[in-house]
């Protein structure tokens, strides 16, 4: 019903034509709105019209350009970070225990006994160049089948344009001869670092220009055409490198159960525990297979079961560990270093030993007090982190260690990932994808330098890097490291003979201030540092500083919004009825007026209705005209306009009721 | 027609726009005209409200709501220039940093003989004289021969006392006699003049050598730096005489220190390393330190992808008195930063493999008008003696040689030379000792106004390590390793490597994760604005345009007419003066809206329009026309005043 009437008013009042003039309406808005400037355009004489009129546009124009900021800096998401730093009861780390080295050399040995033998006898050429007949004679013919996958040569570059290639094992020159063209192609290789070898020096160092180089053929063992060398300037290096490949080849082909029992067993290694209060043991520890390091021990994984909790800062409330690393038996030429090799991590995550993890020293107790620094971002919009690495678009490898995503499983499984996919076997140092087998030498003779080529190739890095996202929460362990010699001199004694005991259940002293390791991790006095995220700018802040920005300019909030858009409404209203009724005007242009007198018009009533004059008057403000006598006068104009109406009611359509 | 153009504008500006008064007659009139028509809210209430109580109490809440708005106002003022602090994190690729690598023992022993055999062999003989001890019999004795003949003049310049009866006589070293201290006693491990009970104390004098009566004794609670101090004086001033290519020949080349060097699975060798001559240190060589133009980044976190080096430590060519500790020292630094090895350097220990994870932070604070803190140090009084990029160090470092060159006329050997100086020696400046003593005992309290001065560096990078060691060669490689490194080190070396003399060091990223702490404006000046807005909106409904009312109304228009009600009072006594005996005050009040005769045919009132006749033009008064004072427009004041008249009339 009501739509109705409203349609039938709508054409009454199409059908009259124009009750206001845009003018009116200005004005009727102007002295009307609760917005502050625009009231005082119409009040005043002109100069002040002018100014204020203006000002008024000044203003406006100022609030949408702070407003235009404001949803700027609204829609750049930007964050405030707040810091806490204190103590509280807090989960323990995970801490993952490893030995430096990954087998038993003992275990080992029947694998890597010609790669040994080899190794021997290459340092014996290297070391003395001209070849005794001695030690040849002892040693049984070497396995010259693993040395022709992966060579290692000698590089004299004494002539700069022509250096000469000297493998180790091939006796006479002459062969040579042949081999050095092809390196001459490949050696001022793209390796960002070793450049211009070539270059800067070679006077100074003549006497030993010769450089270790590592031939990697790709095609065949015998006709390198494909050869990259990879520089070595020190020996050392070279051999430890060389080595590494191979064993890596050979021990890629060993089943998974066969390396856990090669390396060390949690009984052999952790030789005391003790938690707080609470005596542990290696039962406690969830034993994981590393690829670095072999058998890792991890304590406080929070796996199967619950966390442990901290409650109390210092040394005596934390993990007390005895470690045994049995130095004698580590592969001489895999690691150089000695050590157990520790790192904190969170709960369910896979621990990176080579990027996080520490060096504990044999024969010294390490104390390790552990700051919590945790950072809290928010995700998406306001910063490009991932919250699990669902939205990564990396197939995480380590997913199937159960641990939770971080950016260095990402990178790894994009490295492994490029790798299966480019050399077509995985790298035995990561998790393999499914349907892929680790690298060797017999099924994938380019392996050596397909990886070493993918590994400094700065693209693939980039992709890498482009494609994983950092975690939103980054808890990073802040470890303090102290260290003091441990067992002390007067306590050596009985200490060795305890843990010899417990350990073998022998009266004999089997360990030595080479193999012992203690180890304190502890909560700091602070234990945490959080900076967390918050928003900077919420709707609410947007609302209340456009809010603010309105109202500090000209005293406007949302209904001064909606008066202007109640008016441009009306304007529009105006227009149509104009049209129309200009239309009608040219059909009945010579029409007759219907009324004889024009009916007032809403102008006219606006005004009388607006004018101040109509207003309530105190009977004391009318000044008396004295001597006038009381006539009477004529009696007080009929003005049904002076009652304050709406306007709607006033116009000349709302007669049509 | 006859006007000039000019003057025809200006008459029609003044008639479009005319320059008149307010319209209010009187103040009150004006308050109460202001109060009815502000946009603010309070006013009209305090107007409008009935009986007294009411209006007070209206008083009071505008009068609070300003005083909160002021109040509120001046405190986001004050706030205003407080920062709000954002960290960031990204992963990216990162620069390598420049590693900087020294020996411990800043030149070999063996080569600087030459210079330092005398100063050797008097610190011999004091320990001799002091601890009855003795290394090498037939040498001591030799120089105990010597000690006569030769005449030590170490000794005579900066004479080495040992203190007895808390510290009130000394023995002399040369002389062995014992004398009254006179002059001031400074210590140097203590601030306290008797520390404990110990009755030998050691130290030694410097004088002024201009007046010998200025002495200064230096007392050390050991024995042991005492004689490090003392041999470190002398040390200074036999070095500061050699000239730096010699210096540099006599230390250890690139070649001597770095047997290996791996970085980022590449190896690399002693054209990536730049030498770097430190004053205390010898020559130092810097990894990556950018000058070629490139610096080497790291995409890979880990070990195997920093650097790598195995360092030569030759302990047996080390000088005996001035360093007691062995191994290297490294520093991780920006390519633009002084490397302070002496202050801010990790020791590496030999037999060890160290590694130092690292954790790169960056933090930028915000420089005036919210920190003191200098972006360049362009602004900081002290000229940056280092060739290097602002940083407080380098200022105090700078300020304290700038501070010693003027009042000891020669520069202090540990920093760069100032244009125009030179470095103190005995010889030139005789009396530089006991002036340094002096300035730096005045740097270290603060008085040489330098720690005002300096100030902080608004932007730092931080490398946050995580060192740890392993034992280094493992006892099963330590064979092959030392055999195969010792023929790395070339046919130079005659004896076999010991494990002692090497030291391996890695340095990498833990992670490619930058943090970035950042400060940030917390409030702009658009955020100002909408606080100040929030807070006159919520208050009093007030804007800018309330604002300038108050400023139109409280100043412009209240002054015009305190004015113009002068200007008038003067004007009806001068006028009162002149025409006393004709009162024309008829003739004002006839005027206007009241005069009953009077026809306003302009007004608007539509209803003298359309339905009353018009008047005739009488002498008479006829029936009045209906009093409507308030019919015209704007006319809310109840007197008018006739310049204000035909305002409103448009």
């Amino acid at each position: 019903m009501n739509l109705k009437k409203y349609f039938i008013r709508a054409l009454h009042r199409l059908q009259k034509g124009p009750g206001y003039t845009y003018k009116e309406l200005l004005v009727w808005y102007c002295d009307n709105t609760n917005t502050h400037g625009p009231k005082r355009i119409i009040k005043e004489g002109p100069k002040k019209k002018l100014i204020w009129f203006f000002l008024t546009l000044l203003f406006a124009s100022l609030v949408f350009w702070q407003w235009g900021i404001l949803i700027n800096t609204y829609l750049s998401y930007n964050v405030t970070s707040s810091l806490s730093i204190g103590f509280k009861t807090m989960k323990f780390p995970a801490v993952t225990v490893c030995n430096a080295n990954p087998f038993k050399y003992s275990e080992v040995k029947h694998l890597l006994k010609e790669l040994d033998r080899l190794i021997e006898a290459a340092l014996e050429r290297i070391l003395q160049p001209t070849p005794s007949n001695s030690s040849e004679n002892i040693s049984p013919p070497l396995d010259l089948e693993l040395w022709h996958q992966i060579p290692l040569v000698l590089i004299d570059e004494h002539d700069k344009d022509n250096p000469i290639i000297l493998d180790i094992f091939e006796s006479n020159q002459g062969a040579m001869g042949n081999q050095s063209t092809v390196g001459n192609e490949t050696i001022a290789g793209n390796e960002t670092i070793a450049g211009n070898e070539t270059s800067a020096d070679n006077q100074t160092t003549v006497d030993y220009e010769a450089t270790c180089l590592l031939c990697v053929p790709q095609c065949s063992h015998q006709g390198s055409d494909n050869c990259t060398y990879r520089n070595f300037t020190s020996a050392a290096q070279a051999v430890t490198e060389w080595y590494i490949l191979q064993s890596t080849s050979i021990l890629s082909k060993v089943p998974l159960q066969e390396r856990i029992r090669m390396g060390y067993q949690a009984e052999d290694m952790i030789l005391a525990c003790l938690y707080g209060a609470e005596p542990c043991n290696y039962k406690n520890f969830t034993q994981i297979y590393h690829p670095d390091h072999g058998n890792c021990y991890i304590f406080n994984w929070g796996m199967d079961e619950e966390a442990l909790n901290s409650s109390n800062p210092g040394a005596e409330f934390g993990l007390k560990l005895i470690l045994d690393i049995s130095q004698q038996d580590y592969i001489p030429y895999l690691s150089s270093a000695a050590g157990a090799r520790l790192m904190l991590h969170q709960q369910k995550s896979f621990p990176f030993l080579k990027d996080q993890g520490i060096y504990a020293m044999a024969g010294t107790e390490t104390s390790i007090g552990v700051l919590v620094d945790e950072l809290e971002r928010m995700g998406y919009p306001y910063s490009d982190c991932t919250m699990n690495g669902s939205d990564v678009p990396v197939k995480n490898l380590y997913s199937q260690y159960n641990t939770s995503y971080s950016i260095q499983a990402c990178l790894r499984s994009c490295f492994q990932n490029h790798m299966s996919e480019i050399c077509g076997c995985g790298h035995y140092m990561f998790p393999l994808p499914e349907g892929v087998n680790y690298c060797n030498n017999e099924d994938n003779p380019g392996w050596a330098y397909c990886y070493s080529s993918l590994r400094s190739s700065i693209k693939y890095r980039q992709i890498c890097i482009d494609s994983c996202k950092e975690t939103c929460n980054d808890t990073q362990y802040k470890m303090t490291i102290s260290m003091a010699d441990w067992p002390s001199e007067a306590s050596e004694d009985w200490i060795f003979h305890i843990l010899s005991y417990e350990r073998d259940m022998s009266t004999n002293v089997t360990l030595d201030r080479n193999g012992i390791i203690k180890l304190n991790i502890y909560f700091q006095e602070y234990n945490y540092r959080t900076i967390s995220e918050s928003a900077a700018t919420t709707i609410v802040w947007l609302l209340s500083s456009l809010g603010g920005q309105f109202g500090f300019w000209m005293g406007g909030s949302v209904l001064c919004l909606i008066e202007f858009g109640e008016i441009i409404i009306d304007s529009l209203w105006i227009t149509i009825i104009n049209v129309i009724s200009w239309c009608k005007g040219l059909k009945q242009k010579r029409a007759q007026a219907r009324y004889p007198d024009a009916p007032p018009t809403v102008s006219e009533l606006v005004e009388a209705h607006t004018n101040l004059g109509f207003q309530h008057e105190d009977v004391g403000a009318l000044p008396r005209v004295e001597g006038l006598p009381p006539e009477p006068g004529t009696p007080p104009p009929n003005y049904d306009s002076l009652r304050v109406q709406p306007h709607d009611v006033l116009g000349p359509d709302s007669d049509t009721e | 027609s006859t006007m000039a153009p000019g003057k025809k504008i200006t008459a029609r500006i003044k008639r479009t726009l005319p320059v008149k008064g307010p319209q209010a007659p009187t103040l009150s009139e004006l308050m109460r005209w202001y109060c009815l028509n502000t946009n603010t809210h309070g006013c009209r209430r305090i107007v409008v409200s009935r009986g007294r109580l009411r209006r007070f109490i209206w008083i009071l809440l505008t009068l609070s709501a300003v005083g909160l708005i002021l109040w509120q106002c001046a405190e986001l003022l004050l706030n205003y220039y407080s920062a709000s602090v954002s960290v960031t994190v990204q992963f990216q690729k990162l620069p390598f940093p420049a590693v900087t690598i020294c020996n411990i023992n800043p030149y070999k022993y063996s080569s600087m003989k030459d210079y330092l055999s005398e100063l050797d062999k008097e610190t011999k003989k004091a320990l001799e004289t002091f601890y009855g001890f003795s290394e090498g019999k037939s040498k001591v004795r030799r120089s105990v021969d010597e000690w006569n003949s030769t005449g030590s003049h170490f000794f005579k310049q900066i004479p080495l006392l040992k203190f007895e009866d808390f510290s009130k006589t000394v023995i002399d070293l040369r002389s062995g006699q014992k004398r009254k201290i006179e002059g001031s006693v400074f210590h140097k491990d203590s601030s306290i003049v008797n520390s404990g009970d110990s009755n030998d104390i050691i130290g030694f004098q410097l004088c002024d050598a201009n007046n010998s009566s200025e002495c200064a004794l230096y007392t050390f609670s050991s024995g042991v730096n005492a004689i490090q101090e003392w041999y470190k004086l002398h040390y200074m001033n036999i070095m500061a005489q050699i000239p730096l290519e010699t210096k540099e020949k006599l230390s250890y080349s690139a070649d001597d220190l770095l047997l290996t060097c791996f970085f980022d699975g590449l190896s690399c060798d002693k054209r990536h390393f730049t030498r770097f001559h430190h004053p205390l240190h010898g020559n130092c060589y810097t990894f990556n330190s950018g000058e070629n133009g490139t610096v080497l980044s790291t995409s890979t976190g880990g070990s195997e992808y920093g650097l790598q080096v195995v360092l030569y430590i030759d302990e047996a060519d080390y000088n005996p008195f001035l360093v007691t500790s062995t191994g290297a020292k490294i520093i991780v630094h920006d390519q633009n930063e002084y490397p302070f090895i002496e202050d801010i350097g990790t020791e590496i220990e030999t037999a060890a493999a160290t590694s130092i994870g690292m954790h790169f932070t960056r933090s930028r604070k915000l420089s005036k008008p919210y920190s003191d803190c200098t972006e360049t140090g362009d602004d900081i009084p002290v000229e940056n003696l280092y060739n290097k990029s602002y940083s407080l160090q380098i200022c105090l470092h700078s300020c304290f040689q700038k501070a010693m060159v003027d009042s000891c006329g020669c520069a202090q050997y540990a920093q760069p030379l100032p244009a125009g100086a030179e470095y103190c020696n005995y010889k030139k400046n005789p009396n530089w000792m006991y002036c340094y003593y002096r300035l730096h005992e005045k740097f270290v309290k603060e008085q040489l106004g330098c720690q005002q001065i300096c100030k902080d560096a608004c932007s730092f990078k931080e490398w946050a390590l995580t060192t740890s060691i392993a034992q280094w060669p493992s006892a099963v490689s330590e064979d092959w390793m030392l055999r195969v490194l010792s023929w790395d080190k070339g046919q130079k070396l005659n004896k076999k490597l010991n494990k002692t003399d090497l030291a391996n060091l890695m340095v990498f990223y833990k992670d490619l994760n930058e943090r970035f702490i950042s400060e940030n404006p917390a409030n702009t000046l658009v955020i100002l604005l909408s606080n100040f807005g929030g807070q006159l909106g919520l208050w009093m409904s007030c804007s800018v345009v309330c604002v300038i009312e108050i400023v139109e109304v409280f100043f412009i228009d209240s002054l015009s007419i305190v004015m113009r009600r002068q200007w008038q009072k003067a004007k009806k006594w001068w006028n009162g003066r002149k025409t006393e005996r004709s009162p024309q005050v008829g003739d004002l009040e006839r005027q206007g809206h009241d005069n009953p005769v009077c026809i306003d045919e302009d007004l608007p009132t539509f209803n003298t329009a359309l339905r009353l006749p018009l008047p005739q033009d009488s002498p008479l008064p006829r029936t009045p026309p209906p009093n409507y004072s308030t019919l015209r427009l704007e006319t809310a004041f109840t007197e008018q005043l006739p310049d204000t008249l035909d305002v409103g009339q448009h």
